[in-house]
C-alpha cells in the first residue's frame, strides 16, 4: 500500500528537481534563476524525503523527515535572500526586459545598509497621525 | 506555546501507553491529546487561545501548500516553454510586521509562494524590497501581498 | 512498481545534476555559480533520500540533514564573501 503513495511522491519530487535544474539554466537572469532554484528546489527535496517517510513509516524517520522539511523551508528563502543581496552588491547585471527596479540606488555601498522608498515613510507618518 | 507542548505531552504519553511507536501513533495521540483539551480545558485561557489556534495554523498550512504547487505549475509552464511570458520586477511594499520573527517568518512564506521573492528588508523595517515574475498591474500585486502578510500575522498575534 | 520509479527518479536527478553543471560552468557571474551550486547540493540530498529508499537503509537520511545543514552554511557564506569583496573584474 506505501509503495503506492511513495512511488508517485518520488517522481513528482523528482520532476520538481528537474524543473529547477531546467529553470537554472533557461532562465536569463541571477534572480529568475533562483526563482526556479528555490522554490522547486525546496519542494522537490521536501517530497522527495516525504516519499521516504512513508516508505519507512516508522515514527523516527517521520521526526527525521520533518526536521529536514522543516530546515530546507526555513533554509533556503534564507539562502535566496542572502544571495540575491550579494548578486546586488556585486553589481549582476538584470534582464534587459525588467519593468521597473525599486531597489536601483537604495543601497548604500559604504554601510550596507538599506533605505525605504521616501513615500512610505511619508505613509507611516500619515498613519501616525491619523492614529493619535 | 503551553498549550502545545501539553497536547505534545498527552500524544507522548499515547504512544506510550498504547505501545504504537510510528508516524501514524503520534498523530493519532496528538489529535486524541488535541480533543480532550479542547473539551475539558476550555475555560483556561492558555488552552482556549492554544484551542481556537491550531485550525486556523492547519488552514493556513492547506492554504500554503495549494498556493506552492500553483506557484511552481506556473513557473514550470514558463520553464518548459521556448518563449519567456515573465514580467519581472524589483518592487517595494510597505511592511506591517514589526518585529524581527515576524519580518523574518512574512519574507520566507512570501520567497515560497507565486512569482514572488523576498530580497531584502529595508533598515528601517518600513519596506520589504521584492522580485516579482508576473508584474501585471503593481497596485493589485502590492494588495495581494497584503493581504497574504495579515494571513500570517493574524496566526501570530 | 517502486523499483521502476526508482530508477526513473535516479535518471531524472542525474539529468538534473548534469544540467545545474552546465550552469555552474557557464556562470556568467559568481552568484550565478553560488546558486548552482547550492541546487547541486539539495539535488544531492534528493538523491540520498532516492538512495535511501533503494536501499532500504534510513540511516541516509541523517547524511542528507547534514548535507543540507553544510549547503546553507556554504552559500551564507559564499554570499558574505561577495558582499565584503565588492565588485572585482574577475568574475
Amino acid at each position: 500500500m506505501t509503495e503506492w503513495i511513495a512511488a508517485p511522491l518520488l517522481l513528482a519530487g523528482s520532476l520538481l528537481m528537474l524543473l529547477a535544474a531546467l529553470g537554472a539554466l533557461r532562465m536569463p537572469d541571477l534572480l529568475m534563476r533562483m526563482h526556479a532554484t528555490t522554490k522547486a528546489g525546496a519542494l522537490g527535496s521536501g517530497l522527495i524525503m516525504l516519499a521516504a517517510a512513508v516508505f519507512f513509516g516508522s515514527a523516527e524517520v517521520w521526526a527525521r523527515v520533518l526536521a529536514i522539511i522543516a530546515f530546507i523551508m526555513l533554509t533556503a528563502p534564507v539562502a535566496a535572500h542572502m544571495i540575491g543581496r550579494a548578486g546586488y552588491f556585486v553589481g549582476v547585471p538584470l534582464w534587459g526586459r525588467i519593468l521597473r527596479d525599486d531597489l536601483k540606488g537604495r543601497y548604500h555601498t559604504d554601510n550596507h545598509s538599506l533605505e525605504s522608498p521616501p513615500e512610505f515613510s511619508e505613509r507611516r507618518q500619515h498613519e501616525e497621525r491619523r492614529g493619535q | 506555546m503551553g498549550g502545545f507542548a501539553w497536547n505534545i505531552l498527552l500524544a507522548l504519553i499515547w504512544v506510550a501507553v498504547s505501545g504504537n511507536i510510528t508516524g501514524a501513533g503520534l498523530l493519532t495521540g496528538f489529535i486524541l491529546g488535541y480533543i480532550i483539551l479542547g473539551l475539558t480545558l476550555r475555560e483556561v485561557p492558555v488552552f482556549s487561545a492554544y484551542v481556537r489556534r491550531v485550525p486556523k495554523i492547519f488552514m493556513f498550512a492547506c492554504y500554503f501548500a495549494k498556493e506552492l504547487v500553483r506557484s511552481n505549475l506556473r513557473v514550470a509552464w514558463d520553464v518548459v516553454t521556448p518563449t519567456h511570458y515573465m514580467k519581472p520586477a524589483v518592487i517595494a511594499v510597505p511592511l506591517d510586521a514589526k518585529t524581527e520573527g515576524e519580518i523574518a517568518l512574512v519574507a520566507n512564506l512570501i520567497s515560497l509562494t507565486p512569482g514572488t521573492l523576498s530580497l531584502d528588508v529595508s533598515t528601517d523595517r518600513r519596506a520589504l524590497y521584492l522580485h516579482v515574475m508576473y508584474l501585471d498591474d503593481l497596485e493589485e500585486t502590492r494588495a495581494q501581498i497584503k493581504q497574504f502578510e495579515a494571513r500570517v500575522l493574524e496566526l501570530l498575534r | 512498481m517502486l523499483e521502476i520509479v526508482i530508477w526513473l527518479s535516479f535518471a531524472i536527478l542525474s539529468l538534473s545534476l548534469l544540467l545545474s553543471f552546465v550552469r555552474l560552468l557557464r556562470g556568467p557571474s559568481l552568484p550565478d555559480r553560488v546558486v548552482a551550486l547550492e541546487l547541486m547540493a539539495s539535488l544531492t540530498v534528493g538523491f540520498i533520500g532516492v538512495h535511501a529508499i533503494a536501499s532500504q537503509r534510513f540511516a541516509f537520511l541523517d547524511v542528507a540533514m547534514v548535507l543540507a545543514l553544510t549547503a546553507f552554511l556554504a552559500a551564507v557564506g559564499f554570499a558574505r564573501f561577495l558582499e565584503k569583496r565588492g565588485i572585482h573584474a574577475d568574475d
